[in-house]
């Protein structure tokens, strides 16, 4: 079973979908559920696709986990282990809630991503459009060796936009009665993080007390019951471990009120030059104002006024603070891509040299993965160097976008005498016989093809089975595009230049995918037979 | 440009100029050669101050004998910076334009606390502290003891001040307060001295009111200025209440306890001094036989502007028998000290004339009326005497004895009040005397009979003929000017019912429910929703703010208000406030939107700009009555009745809706500037309130516009903001004091809001401008 060797973090026995009882696994990036005695999912969800997980109310009979995906499906997942059931349900939800904010973040910034690589690079986007508009790869097989290749340089200049806060997050949670005299709150993280941006003495608790001596639930359960949260906190009770941060938020309004403004325009202190002295003055009674003759519910409603001037400040210091402790969970999470490139370790994506050959006229870039194919093709150079003259060989270390792939032998043979390449060049600079337009046109077609021959190739050794249906895959996306574009494209040149053959290389490349394809498959027929 | 205003030669900063600013000036003009007082109105944001600095600076040059001083007088420190930077733009265009060097000495004044460059004095967080401190070091008898022993503490500053500064006048310039402040750093004088000094000689003074209407620091201050200035109040639409506060006294048991103490210290000091230096005493006593003959000379000729503390009849006569001595003083002050207290150990409320207190305390305590009198001058000769070097100290007893000779002074004109405890807490006691002052025009008078011209100025200065009424004055020019505007910046709307008809208004009767409340918030919450970046709302009252405050919370509706901007609210304490404050700017500008809560009559609503994005909207919730309970008020609407037939409910209305006109006033401050004015009560609709409003206001303020719904103001808001965001152009230079960074283009204004000086000599312009100010 190939998805054992993902990582599995929780297993929970007897849970019932469907009316089946089943095994539910919760692996590194996905969710899933198989029923019992079988050896295969049929649930299946990665957690990136889960939009967010509902539970029963705890008074219910039947204690259960919805997960509802972005698609708007829905998944009823039921604890029947009587006994542990809450216990297994619990335990499965708490780790979902830690995991799913995760992926949330990143299939946004995936996305992002993806969005800002199209926007810099053009060329990539004229691949894009050549390949995925017209359907000929589908997008997350013209991504899947992408992304993984620049997230690393990405997470470098990691220059997230930070999001503000909502002034109303506290009246987001809305509290809802389930009916039996309790009140329910909705946290999200979001407002968790909110509530830490505004309130850092409640992250300072939080961080003190969880998990050592309260669970989170606990935490937020006793954050909610507090005065501290309600409107009137000057009853903070001693026991309540909000009662400090009460104090704490005090403290820190008084320093600020202390500094005193900058602003010398709003500054009503100093607005007055000569205030009357105590004692003048029709209506000023002597600011006797203390607070044994106030009644307790004006001192509950200045507390509000003190809470909302608090709140806003706070709100708004945590939009503008460009804080020094940036997120730096996010650096080291640069996801591996899915299995195949771990399996094929052979095929690893990271290109460490490329060779750009220049011919003066036309520049032809061929790029080489396989680090001992380099060492090959520079015996080769070597060995040629000395021969021709014409071939301007130049080593760069610099990745080119949109290069093309294709195997040392490949290369080789288009470039030993008599090869298409040699050819093109034996005869005069292939600019000064063809138009621009079909020069421009020739390239993408062969970033194109470079694109999808990188796909195939990558697919092999063949060792699993999601590789065997990419390969097939593939073979087929690549006589797809020898249809739809390559064809229409040697029709016009032959009409118009019948003597160059400009595609010759191209072809080439492709049949030797083909031969390959074929070899393989052959050899597999041979070995199930 | 260069200006003719009847025959006159004005010099004006500014290339352009609102047809108001001429309307303005000519009557400011006819005003100064009738060598009267005047009452103009006119809109905030239309250039007011320049109109006045350039036509009274143009008048004093040409005729320099009969105009020979500017006073000008504003409420707070930021506006009196202003009024300096106008004056020096306007200096630099008249050496520009002459090409000669003016020699016009301009600057401003402010307390110690703005002033003071020593190192360890002007860290002082407060003024009092200052003051206290800057005496404690600068004192005459200090100096003097410094002579005996050197190693006494002094202000070098002062020191060298008074050894050099008076020899050679200020150099002519403008000076503002940190101009004063470097050039007293590079002298090493002291740049307060410095300037109470200059302002004798200086061309132009800049300066808060209380140093002409406060009459304990105009006694100091402003008593030598000369009799041929001409004196403005600028923002003078709280005038009375600036005259009444400073001659009101409150009394309470804490400050009869702190008197107590420091009669006690005074008795002690007598007694000691009585043992070494029994001559100073004689001294003083032979001083006092002689009376206040001096100061009598002095105001006689002319000098000294007269003191409503210190009235006439005193400075003709010695000070009498009875309080002469130093130990017998004391003892006077003690008796009066037993009897205040004895008549605070009240249960219910005492309401007594002047007159029927002096008959109560001849008959109880037997001290005359005469004595009483010479109160406030006696003790200051006693702490003269005694060389009591921390005056701050003794601001109870000061108070006490200013009491004193004011009930026995004025049998007119003021009312005393004993309560025993506040309304809102009956059970505590806290008995407070109020010796309340009902008369403004007590303390302005000496102001009117002393300069030729005083021009009393604001942008909400409506209805005006009630002015000259209750300050007692005869004005020669009265006139209110409109805002002549390219478009319309300004959307006044009185909303009248909710979406369910219910009527809204802060009536007393109503204003608990919770239809109305609710109404409120609703209101708030719709235009936070529609109205960019920052919205001021004001209350009545601060009780009242708080309650309504605590419903939403309950309601659920500030909730829904925070999901649009923030929300800030006034506190009563003045450093949280200013927090708050500069946090709602910050949240206006960083395009958050924000939302002020606040309350009619508090310091934000009074000295608080909202210019642009800070103020889009300015809700108006309820008109601002003022608190009608109190007898204090009932007393004065009394009096205003009796003495000046002026019925109760004109006065109440007069004042509710000038405090809603300063209000919504905040939000425009210039022609470029635009806001929505939304008076959120069904009163305002009625032509009794309507009419009292400035008229710059009225004008825009339709029939269509009134006792509308919700719905319907949230209608007409968003046409109106639609509206006016597509005018916005480049950026001009227009002469607007506070300078803009949106502006209507110049081409859009030229020749209906803003004129070149071409403009300005067509004959039809003339005739316009002639409309523009609106005789009352």
């Amino acid at each position: 079973m190939a998805a054992l060797s993902e990582e599995v973090l929780l297993v929970v026995k007897r849970v019932r979908q469907r009316k089946q009882d089943g095994t539910l696994y919760l692996m590194a990036e996905r969710i899933a559920w198989g029923p019992e005695g079988k050896d295969r999912f049929t649930v299946s969800h990665l957690y990136a696709d889960i939009r967010c997980q509902k539970i029963s109310p705890d008074g219910k009979a039947k204690i259960q986990l919805q997960l509802v995906l972005h698609t708007g499906e829905s998944t009823n997942l039921h604890f029947s282990n009587e006994s542990t059931a809450l216990k297994d349900r619990d335990a499965a939800k708490d780790l979902l809630q830690q995991l799913l904010p995760k992926f949330k973040k990143r299939a946004n910034k995936e996305l992002e991503e993806k969005n800002r690589m199209l926007q810099e690079d053009p060329v990539l986007f004229q691949l894009y459009k050549d390949l995925v508009v017209c359907q000929v790869i589908s997008a997350e097989e013209f991504w899947a060796n992408r992304l993984s290749i620049n997230n690393v340089d990405h997470s470098l200049s990691n220059n997230k936009q930070e999001v503000g806060i909502s002034a109303a997050f506290l009246a987001d949670i809305r509290p809802q009665t389930d009916g039996c005299n309790g009140l329910r709150y909705n946290l999200t993280s979001d407002i968790i993080e909110s509530i830490f941006r505004t309130y850092p003495a409640v992250k300072q608790k939080y961080g003190e007390n969880v998990p050592h001596n309260m669970t989170e639930k606990e935490f937020w359960t006793r954050f909610f019951q507090s005065h501290y949260f309600h409107r009137d906190r000057i009853n903070t009770g001693l026991q309540d471990i909000f009662s400090e941060c009460a104090k704490q938020d005090e403290k820190g309004l008084k320093s600020m009120v202390f500094q005193g403004v900058k602003n010398p325009m709003v500054d009503l202190l100093s607005l007055e030059d000569k205030s009357l002295d105590e004692g003048y003055g029709s209506n000023s009674t002597a600011p006797s104002t203390s607070n044994t003759n106030k009644t307790v519910k004006e001192n509950s409603n200045s507390a509000i006024i003190k809470r909302f001037n608090h709140h806003s400040t706070m709100v708004l210091a945590a939009g503008s603070g460009k804080k020094a402790d940036a997120p730096n969970g996010q650096a080291c999470e640069t996801s591996s891509t899915d299995g195949n490139s771990r399996d094929s370790d052979f095929f690893q994506p990271p290109i460490k040299k490329a060779l750009t050959l220049y011919d003066g006229t036309e520049s032809q870039t061929v790029c080489f993965l396989s680090k001992r194919n380099v060492i090959e093709y520079e015996d080769l150079h070597r060995e040629n160097g000395k021969k021709t003259v014409a071939l301007n060989l130049k080593k760069s270390d610099s990745v080119l976008s949109g290069s093309a792939l294709c195997t040392a032998s490949c290369a080789i043979a288009a470039l030993s005498p008599g090869g298409v390449l040699m050819q093109a060049l034996a005869q005069q600079a292939i600019n000064q016989m063809v138009p621009n337009d079909v020069q421009g046109e020739l390239k993408h077609l062969y970033t194109a093809a470079g694109e999808l021959l990188r796909h195939f190739w990558s697919c092999f050794p063949v060792n699993t089975l999601f590789l065997e249906e990419k390969v097939v895959k593939m073979r087929s996306n690549l006589e797809r595009f020898q249809m739809t574009k390559l064809r229409p494209f040697q029709e016009k040149v032959q009409r118009q230049y019948l003597s160059t053959n400009l595609t010759g290389h191209l072809e080439d490349m492709f049949q030797m995918a083909y031969n390959k394809f074929h070899a393989w498959q052959t050899r597999r027929m041979m070995r199930k037979t | 440009m260069k200006l003719n205003i009847e025959g006159l030669l004005v010099y004006f900063p500014y290339d352009y100029i609102y047809p108001e600013q001429y309307s303005y000036m000519l009557e400011l003009k006819r005003t100064l050669d009738a060598k009267g007082h005047g009452v103009l109105e006119m809109p905030s944001g239309t250039g007011k101050t320049i109109s006045l600095l350039s036509l009274i600076v143009a008048y004093q040059r040409e005729y320099p004998l009969e105009v020979t001083k500017l006073i000008y007088c504003s409420r707070t420190v930021p506006e009196i910076e202003k009024v300096v930077e106008e004056l020096r733009k306007l200096m630099e265009f008249y050496s520009k334009e002459t090409g000669e060097k003016n020699n016009i000495l301009a600057l401003a004044l402010s307390s110690r606390k703005n002033l003071c460059v020593h190192p360890e004095v002007s860290s002082l967080r407060f003024g009092k502290e200052v003051d206290g401190k800057c005496h404690s070091l600068t004192a005459s008898y200090i100096r003097a003891q410094r002579h005996s022993n050197p190693s006494l503490p002094s202000c070098r500053f002062y020191e060298e001040f008074d050894a050099m500064g008076k020899q050679v006048p200020l150099p002519a310039g403008v000076y503002n307060l940190d101009d004063l402040k470097d050039f007293g750093r590079r002298k090493g004088w002291c740049p307060y001295y410095l300037a109470r000094y200059s302002i004798l000689h200086a061309n132009i003074i800049v300066y808060s009111y209380h140093y002409l209407l406060d009459p304990k620091i105009a006694d100091l201050v402003s008593k030598e200025l000369s009799k041929k200035s001409v004196v403005v109040f600028d923002e003078a639409h709280n005038i009375d209440n600036v005259c009444i506060d400073s001659m009101s006294v409150n009394i309470t048991r804490r400050t009869l306890d702190r008197s107590q103490a420091n009669v006690e210290t005074l008795q002690n000091t007598i007694l000691k001094i009585k043992e070494t230096d029994a001559a100073k005493l004689k001294e003083e006593y032979r001083r006092l036989v002689e009376g206040l003959k001096e100061a009598n000379v002095a105001r006689e000729t002319d000098i000294y502007m007269s003191n409503p503390v210190l009235p006439d009849e005193i400075l003709q006569e010695a000070v009498p028998g009875s309080i002469r001595t130093a130990e017998h003083f004391v003892g006077f002050m003690k008796r009066f000290l037993e009897y205040l207290k004895a008549r605070l150990r009240i249960h219910h409320v005492v309401q007594e004339s002047a007159p029927q207190f002096l008959k109560d305390i001849f008959e109880k305590v037997c001290i005359d009326r005469k004595p009483l009198r010479f109160c406030a001058e006696r003790l200051r000769s006693l702490l003269r005497t005694l060389e009591i070097a921390d005056i701050a100290d003794f601001s109870a007893i000061t108070l006490i004895s200013n009491f004193a000779t004011l009930v026995s002074t004025y049998s007119k004109g003021f009312t005393i009040i004993i309560e025993p405890f506040e309304d809102r807490t009956p059970t505590i006691a806290n008995p407070v005397l109020h010796f309340s002052c009902m008369d403004p025009s007590i303390a302005i008078k000496p102001v009117f009979e002393r300069f030729q011209s005083v021009i009393i100025t604001s942008g909400t200065l409506s209805p005006l003929d009630i002015y000259p009424r209750i300050l007692d004055f005869r004005p020669v020019t009265v006139a209110s000017f409109t805002m002549t505007l390219a478009r319309t910046c300004l959307c006044p709307l009185v909303v009248g019912r909710g979406n369910d008809q219910v009527a809204m208004t802060s009536k007393f009767e109503t204003r608990e429910d919770f239809a109305v409340i609710r109404n409120y918030g609703n209101l708030l919450l719709e235009m936070s929703a529609i109205v960019p970046d920052g919205i001021v709302a004001f209350f009545t009252s601060y009780t009242y703010m708080e309650n309504i405050v605590a419903s939403w919370y309950e309601q659920g509706i500030l909730e829904n208000v925070q999901r649009n901007k923030l929300i800030f609210i006034e506190t009563p304490d003045a450093a949280e406030t200013s927090m708050a404050l500069e946090k709602y700017q910050e949240a206006c500008e960083n395009g958050r939107g924000a939302i002020l809560l606040s309350v009619a009559r508090g310091k934000v609503s009074e000295g608080i700009d909202f210019v642009h994005h800070f103020g889009r909207a300015v809700i108006m919730f309820g008109v601002p009555y003022v608190y009608t309970q109190s007898r204090i008020l009932k007393a004065r609407l009394e009096y205003l009745r009796d003495q000046f037939q002026i019925r109760e409910n004109d006065f109440l209305t007069f004042d509710a809706m000038r405090h809603a006109a300063q209000c919504v006033g905040r939000a425009i401050r210039g022609k470029t500037d635009y806001g929505l004015m939304i008076f959120a009560d069904k009163r305002y609709a009625r032509a009794d309130k309507r009419g009292k409003l400035p008229r710059w206001i009225q004008e825009h303020l339709t029939d269509g516009s009134l006792n509308l719904t919700i719905d319907e103001t949230v209608q007409l808001s968003k046409h109106f903001l639609r509206q006016m965001a597509h005018s916005i152009h480049d950026i001009s230079n227009c002469n607007v004091q506070c300078f803009c960074q949106l502006n209507l283009s110049q081409e859009d204004q030229l020749g209906l809001s803003l004129l070149t000086l071409e403009q300005l000599q067509s004959e039809d312009m003339l005739q316009k401008i002639a409309q523009i100010a609106h005789q009352a």
